[in-house]
């Protein structure tokens, strides 16, 4: 960095904004991958949970074992195996959504009051109408809930993986502190943090969408 | 085979079979006696006729809950047979059997995410109707339980009252028209005065639709009101009485079913029978204007002893004592004294009685509907049926 020079060099970026979209792509494309993942995966064990309740603690516990180890040392973990890859990225990062989002969905679901269950049974649903049409969308509010902190985790987490080579922002923020370059690693953190913070505004929208017969109550 | 008042053809009301139904909780509670595991049923034999209400009745943790459960297969026999129509339910697919089957509980459990109108068709639409047909029946049922269509139809059940939302439940229980109503304390949560509305709109319904209701309460006063028959069921899941409440209340079977129905099934008794079941004294009555010499002589004649005035559509307006009555010229209101308590004709003999006790009087004025004095109830002649039985 040349004495004199700004902070950030706005005509540096503004040069290279086809850089900065697709790193910012794929860091979506990442959080997308990971959070979608992770759910379809924790979705199938809240089931298997719900069915099998003895599941639960050796499920939980997994998942909050690979929870605690740290994200540097996962990825350092998964190197080895799975090679500095977009495959050892997304497992890490999935990892990560399961502790979140399988305690969560069991608790989305063990929340609709029994009552309401047991009706929709005695009218005449099957198991699994009763789970689409009666269970989820009223687990839904929670449920968008604990997919806002999966994903707002998993674009923090995704910075990191940019030390094995993948990593949207985190590219830019791990070259710029390489090279002693502020424009670029401040460029990253602000359009990480933009990323999370307009994520999170997106699932409070969405959380809304999800259930208009709850403001219904409100309004009385 | 009865109409609705829609001219539909109502499907017939169905007839339920308990066949030595017995439902054990064994493992999990080893610890208690046999036979005492709260919610277990001892080999229960019941028939249910076409068009019955049955009301199971017991103490909490008597297993009428469970032999309800049984009836759709909410809970699955430990032995035995539940029949519908004959036919054994444990043969049918759960879910088919369950639509055909009104299903109504203390906690209403509608679905808080639908609006009413989706609620009430729930049955309907898992059974596919066009939606035209749903759109009309539901209307229909929500104005059947007195709840105005277009104000409840899109409102979401957090948005009404707690009686409000048992009626949807009830409405929602009949969608499919199901020969066969399983009703579980439905009016366990509402307050007294609702529950009480609730019970008589179920009871008018009931004349209109003539389904089974199989209804289940640890309430005896309501057993009593809503029962054409009464199904005693003891701890331990054993039946002690099956009967009409008169018979239950008049001959209890065993010492339980005596501390059960409570020291006062006397006075219960008088719940069973209207104010219209009794022959009333006529009362001697005369409108204001009339000869009071000539009224005066009937009153003097009449063992009351006092003469009814009434207005020019008969309806009351007080008493004239016999003294009172001026010896010629007409007769005025003036002189009349307060009135009794005015009996309404459908009234229990127990409300009626309760009504005279309260006023401190010995007899009361029976009115039809339109207010038209019919005659006297004293407190000897409703003493007098419960000497006879």
């Amino acid at each position: 960095m040349a004495e004199g020079d700004p902070l950030i060099r706005f005509d540096w970026l503004l040069a290279r904004l086809d850089m900065l979209a697709m790193r910012t792509l794929e860091h979506v494309w990442l959080t997308v991958l990971a959070v979608g993942i992770g759910f379809a995966i924790s979705f199938a064990l809240a089931l298997v949970i719900r069915r099998q309740r003895r599941t639960f603690s050796p499920i939980t516990a997994g998942a909050a074992v690979v929870y605690t180890i740290p994200s540097l040392a996962l990825f350092a973990i998964l190197v080895p195996i799975t090679g500095r890859t977009l495959l050892s990225a997304v497992i890490a990062l999935v990892g990560y959504t399961l502790f979140i989002l399988v305690r969560n969905i069991v608790a989305a679901l063990d929340g609709v009051p029994a009552e309401v269950r047991e009706s929709a049974t005695a009218m005449g649903y099957s198991s699994w109408a009763r789970l689409w049409r009666i269970e989820l969308p009223l687990a839904l509010p929670v449920i968008v809930a604990g997919l806002r902190i999966a994903t707002v985790t998993t674009i923090g987490l995704v910075t990191v993986a940019a030390l094995i080579g993948i990593g949207g922002l985190g590219f830019l923020i791990e070259n710029g502190l390489r090279q002693f370059f502020p424009t670029l690693y401040i460029a990253g953190a602000v359009l990480s943090v933009a990323l999370a913070v307009l994520a999170d505004a997106l699932f409070v929208v969405l959380q809304r969408l999800a259930t208009p017969w709850a403001r219904a109550r409100a309004a009385t | 085979m009865p109409t609705s008042v829609y001219g539909a053809l109502v499907q017939t009301a169905a007839t339920v079979e308990f066949r030595n139904v017995t439902k054990r909780y064994d493992g999990r509670s080893k610890v208690r006696a046999e036979g005492e595991t709260p919610g277990a049923v001892n080999d229960l034999s019941l028939i249910v006729p076409a068009g019955k209400v049955c009301v199971l009745v017991g103490p909490s943790g008597c297993g009428k809950t469970t032999s309800l459960k049984m009836v759709n297969r909410l809970i699955e026999p430990t032995s035995g047979q539940i029949l519908i129509d004959g036919q054994d339910v444990a043969a049918e697919d759960p879910v088919a059997l369950r639509r055909r089957i009104g299903y109504v509980i203390q906690q209403v459990g509608l679905f808080p995410h639908q609006t009413i109108a989706d609620n009430v068709a729930t049955v309907p639409r898992l059974l596919g109707w066009p939606g035209q047909r749903i759109a009309a029946r539901t209307d229909e049922l929500l104005a059947l339980v007195g709840l105005e269509p277009d104000a409840y139809r899109g409102r979401y059940p957090a948005q009404l009252s707690g009686g409000e939302r048992q009626r949807v439940g009830v409405a929602r229980a009949l969608a499919a028209d199901p020969p066969l109503l399983l009703m579980d304390e439905p009016f366990g949560a509402v307050d007294p005065i609702v529950r009480e509305r609730l019970q008589d709109e179920l009871l008018r319904l009931q004349e209109q639709l003539a389904k089974t209701i199989l209804f289940v309460t640890h309430d005896v006063d309501e057993a009593i009101k809503m029962g054409d028959l009464m199904a005693v069921m003891a701890a331990g899941g054993a039946l002690a009485q099956v009967g009409t409440p008169a018979e239950v209340l008049a001959q209890p079977a065993s010492e339980f079913v005596t501390r059960f129905v409570g020291a006062d099934r006397g006075l219960k008794r008088l719940s069973l029978r209207r104010v219209r079941d009794l022959e009333l004294l006529p009362a001697t009555a005369a409108r204001p204007g009339d000869d009071a010499a000539e009224a005066g002589q009937r009153a003097a004649s009449d063992e009351v002893g006092y003469l009814l005035l009434v207005d020019a559509q008969d309806r009351p307006i007080g008493w004239l004592r016999a003294r009172d009555i001026p010896l010629d010229g007409p007769l005025s209101a003036d002189a009349a004294v307060p009135m009794s308590p005015l009996l309404a004709e459908h009234a229990t003999l127990k409300d009626a009685l309760s009504m005279m006790l309260a006023a401190d009087v010995m007899a009361g004025i029976v009115v039809d509907p339109a207010g038209r004095a019919l005659g006297l109830l004293t407190v000897e002649q409703i003493a007098r049926t419960l000497r006879d039985g």
